[in-house]
């Protein structure tokens, strides 16, 4: 005997619950199985058992689904003897009313409800970013109550954390009243040597107050003290949890213990608790340490600052004593701090990313959108169920039921339809945070602080659950109202022959469908611009020639490298050893590579230009080997390269790039010209001028940057830079190799190619621009669905009138036209509106995302033929089926 | 109590469960159902339409023995209780009256 499919059996096993009915289902498929077998044969025996098995689990689980007790057809007969009942009586009968109703059609209410849960889940998933990264990246007692205070230029785009200068640290920490506590910290990136593989730790130098003013208790030994500060005393780290557990095996005892940092010797004074890692990731922090002169400095802009309110102090209290220290700053030093100001700003937003909120804001707008256009959409579809039930209603106002009463049902029924949606929308959002979590590369997640948060919380669940609830009343109380409205004896005397709807109804379906096709237009629009500004961003003039590069970043230690020579000397080696292999034809240096995470620059004063101080305009500041241009395919403009005549005892001289050659001196010959990086600096020469270079695409400024020789100026930020001849990650090995012989204690911080660089520097913008382009996509199909099923539901509302008219003689064209007219009235009203909104919204994202989209006006030209074109065909499907009809038939059936 | 209003096919099943008096389980229902009326009957029906007429009184059910060719499972018996036997007799009754009076036209079609 063959056996039927165990399959089959176990998918009846789940669905029929209870143990004797399941028994005997099983059991009774089984013994038909066997007679049948004998019958037909072992294999088409075991093909009718699956399929009776699993027709039997659905109907069967419906059935179990539905029933609860009593089945609805009873309901009736009950609500029917027994009109008053009590208040709660009343409500579960309604609420079973409404599920009949949502029931009883089940692909509309699919429709509604997918469409619902769509839009939810794009907001819930955008919501949950938000949450995580902008709105409440950190989440530890006592944050609300901190600050992050910040110099700034007036009208500067962004809050700009790095800008501090210790001397006015100073000052804000000795006069700010309303402020308990102020910290600073700035970046230190020591390389951890001695053990194994040497490594960059991602580290800050803090200021004693630091780990207090965030509420933190070390988990092993201590913090630092005030006088750790003083040169000579701060060689103390404390080490991140991360690091303490992945390089010292969570060794109990290195508290007290010496580790090397940049070849020195630091005591490990403490461990952080587990998952500290503020700022940026950090997994060492040491002591800042400057001598008192040091202190005094007011052009060294370094220090990142943060605060701790006083008891019962607020924000705002901080915000105008800042800036009346900042007052008092400008005018006591006006050499330095003429142009500065005192921003004060919460913390959150003070350690995130500039670009991060404008971005997300973006997103979480176009999906609000989204959320809107779903609206529109399914108040047109409950509208058209509207029309169709005015005949229900009638009845039902005609034997006595109050109109609060149809008015509370179909409330009521919206908010079925809710529910059913928000409980769609979780695995949907669940799916769409999944998707987000895994779209960003690792090494750029330690920059976003937060992203361990992204998850499907209560909060979430709950915000999804208001937003539906808004929704839906939004789009169910113009049906309830309408439903409510109707006039009994008319629609009773209309008897539910298809008259086209009154004018009313019409208008607010026209007015709904207009506004669906416009939002989209816009959201379209929206999405198009962060597209293309990606694509712009990824495979768009950069200036160099970003494949078959590799780089190698090595930061050398200060201290251990303090010679210039000793720099040169490290450089040289490694590119001497990478030049000898034959698969490299390039072998470069430069401090900093286009796309790298880190900037320098430096004032440019030209020579025969008085400019005051406060107003010297400043340049990107970049030191490179002769052959750097060559090695990155940036083309020399004029005049020529480095040479070895540019020694350390020559004259000093530099190139620039194009625009900046331009900017200063237009029209004239920008070679022999000479200019300073500081006010007391020595004069160098321009020589040469290359061509533009993009450095980073989120602020895609002129390119204002003077190169200099290696040869006369040897920095601590080494990025080598090799052109390849294939894969340019096959000599990864040969770069490590090359750089331990030269010096075994330093580790490289970052090898890669050139293109995953610019893959990783984008990763937020790419991810940003695809979920747009996600959320238009699904904006797109719903406006084509909404106008489909608007125009289908007009068009069967007007079979009887095309029948009569066909029966009239009306040709097949002019139906068509007739029916489709309507939408072309609603098309074109939507895209003009469209139009204006893209415009604007275009204007806005120009302004919030500083120039790196702008408004392109063939784009919205394209998109609107598209959008228009595909509402015709959404238009014409319906009008072509009613052209198609029997004119006897519609006349007959409708 | 008022009789329990049995939908046409309702009726059908617990006829058919009368048929077999204590022998009635799912499978020679659905044949004799299928055999009289000549109409198919879904598997999944007859098993929803068992279980609602047990939970509205007018069936009981008891688990008998298990076989080999059941591949162990034992089958469910169905008999009509009481009050289900009211009900078919209310069935008929109202269907009956319906009819009365229409012979002439229902015995020559």
């Amino acid at each position: 005997m063959t056996s039927p499919s165990p399959f089959a059996e176990r998918v009846l096993a789940i669905v029929v619950r209870d143990p004797e009915g399941r028994d005997a289902v099983i059991g009774d498929l089984r013994e038909e199985h066997t007679k049948l077998s004998a019958r037909v044969g072992a294999a088409r025996a075991r093909r009718w058992h699956t399929q009776q098995s699993l027709r039997i689990a659905c109907r069967y689980g419906t059935h179990r689904l539905l029933r609860r007790g009593t089945p609805p057809r009873r309901w009736l007969a009950i609500a029917a003897q027994e009109p008053g009942g009590s208040w709660t009586a009343g409500l579960s009968r309604d609420a079973l009313y409404a599920w009949r109703a949502v029931a009883q059609r089940p692909a509309l209410s699919g429709v509604i409800v997918l469409t619902l849960a769509l839009a939810l889940a794009a907001n819930a998933t955008t919501f949950s970013l938000m949450d995580a990264i902008v709105l409440r990246p950190y989440r530890f007692d006592g944050v609300n109550r901190l600050i992050a205070v910040a110099s700034s230029v007036p009208g500067a785009p962004f809050y700009d954390r790095e800008t501090v200068t210790r001397a006015d640290f100073r000052d804000w920490q000795r006069d700010a009243k309303s402020v308990e506590q102020l910290a600073a910290f700035e970046w230190w990136q020591p390389n951890l040597s001695g053990i194994d593989n040497p490594e960059q730790v991602p580290g800050f130098k803090v200021t004693a107050e630091f780990f207090d003013l965030l509420g933190v208790s070390p988990r092993l030994g201590r913090t630092f003290l005030a006088e750790e500060s003083e040169p000579g005393r701060h060689q103390r780290v404390v080490l991140g949890h991360e690091l303490w557990t992945r390089r010292f095996a969570a060794d109990p005892a290195i508290v007290g213990r010496t580790v090397r940092l940049d070849g020195e010797p630091y005591e490990v004074v403490g461990v952080a608790p587990e998952g500290f890692n503020i700022p940026l990731g950090a997994q060492a922090w040491a002591p800042i340490s400057y001598d008192a002169a040091a202190w005094d400095d007011r052009r060294d802009t370094s220090l990142t600052v943060i605060g701790r309110l006083a008891d019962g102090g607020s924000i705002d209290n901080a915000r105008a004593e800042m800036s009346t220290i900042g007052e008092r700053q400008r005018t006591a030093y006006p050499e330095t701090n003429a142009t500065r100001d005192v921003t004060v700003t919460t913390f959150a937003l003070g350690m995130n990313d500039p670009g991060a909120g404008p971005m997300i804001g973006t997103w979480q707008a176009a999906t609000g959108l989204l959320l809107l256009i779903a609206c529109a959409n399914i108040a047109n579809l409950l509208l058209a169920r509207g029309g169709e039930r005015a005949q229900e209603f009638a009845v039902r106002l005609a034997l006595g039921a109050s109109r609060a009463r149809l008015f509370w049902q179909t409330i009521l029924e919206g908010l079925t339809l809710a529910a059913l949606a928000v409980a769609a929308s979780v695995p949907l959002a669940w799916v769409g945070l999944g998707l987000s979590r895994r779209s960003i590369p690792e090494s750029v997640i330690r920059f976003v602080p937060g992203w361990q948060y992204i998850q499907i919380d209560f909060r979430l669940l709950a915000i999804t659950a208001l937003l539906a609830t808004v929704a839906m009343l939004l789009f169910s109380i113009v049906p309830a109202l309408q439903a409510t409205g109707t006039e009994v004896g008319d629609q009773l005397r209309q008897s539910g022959r298809s008259l086209t709807p009154g004018r009313r109804r019409n208008r607010t379906r026209f007015v709904l469908a207009v506004a669906q096709v416009s939002l989209t237009l816009a959201v379209l629009f929206g999405s198009g611009l962060m597209l293309s500004a990606a694509d712009t961003a990824a495979n768009g003039a950069t200036g160099f020639d970003k494949h078959n590069v590799l780089i190698a970043q090595v930061d050398l230690p200060e201290r251990s490298y303090q010679d210039a020579e000793g720099r040169r000397r490290f450089i040289t080696r490694v590119l001497e050893s990478m030049r000898a292999i034959p698969a490299v034809t390039e072998s470069a240096f430069t401090s900093h590579i286009p796309y790298g995470n880190a900037n320098t620059d430096r004032e440019f004063r030209p020579e025969g230009e008085d400019v005051r101080e406060g107003e010297v305009r400043r340049a990107a500041y970049r030191r490179n080997s002769a052959d750097y241009f060559a090695a990155m395919r940036i083309p020399l403009v004029r005049g020529r390269l480095f040479n070895d005549g540019d020694r350390a005892d020559s004259t000093p001289v530099a190139m620039v790039s194009h625009s900046l050659a331009q900017q200063q001196w237009p029209g004239e010959d920008p070679i022999g010209r000479r200019f300073k990086i500081a006010a007391t600096g020595e004069w160098i020469t321009v020589v040469g001028v290359v061509g533009d270079v993009v450095h980073s695409w989120f602020l895609r400024p002129v390119d204002r940057t003077v190169y200099r020789p290696l040869s006369q100026e040897v920095p601590f930020r080494a990025v080598f830079t090799f052109r390849t001849v294939g894969d340019p990650m096959a000599l990864a090995g040969d770069v490590r190799r090359a750089v331990a012989a030269a010096d075994p204690d330093l580790p490289i911080a970052q090898l890669l190619s050139m293109e995953r660089l610019m893959e990783n520097n984008l990763a937020g913008l790419s991810f940003i621009a695809s979920s747009l382009g996600i959320v238009a996509l699904i904006a797109f199909t719903l406006a084509v669905m909404g106008i489909y099923s608007l125009m289908a539901y007009l068009t069967s509302q007007r079979t009887q009138e095309i029948g009569v008219r066909m029966a009239l003689g009306a040709s097949w064209w002019q139906v068509v036209r007739l029916t489709t007219a309507q939408a072309l009235k609603i098309t074109v009203a939507g895209l003009i509106l469209g139009a204006a909104l893209s415009f604007a919204l275009g204007r806005l994202m120009q302004s919030v995302l500083f120039g790196i989209v702008s408004t392109n006006l063939l784009q919205l030209a394209a998109l609107v033929i598209g959008l228009a074109a595909a509402a015709l065909v959404a238009a014409y499907l319906p009008a072509r089926r009613a052209a198609r009809l029997d004119p006897t038939i519609a006349l007959r059936e409708y | 109590m008022a009789p329990i209003y049995l939908g046409e096919f309702e009726y059908a099943v617990l006829l058919a469960t009368l048929h077999f008096d204590q022998e009635a389980y799912a499978v020679p229902i659905r044949e004799l159902i299928e055999e009289r009326t000549g109409r198919p009957v879904a598997r999944g029906a007859l098993y929803t339409a068992l279980d609602r007429l047990e939970a509205k009184g007018c069936l009981r059910s008891r688990m008998g023995e298990s076989t080999e060719e059941r591949g162990g499972k034992a089958r469910r018996y169905f008999t009509v209780s009481a009050a289900g036997l009211k009900a078919i007799k209310a069935t008929h009754g109202a269907l009956a009256s319906m009819a009365r009076g229409l012979e002439t036209i229902l015995e020559r079609s």
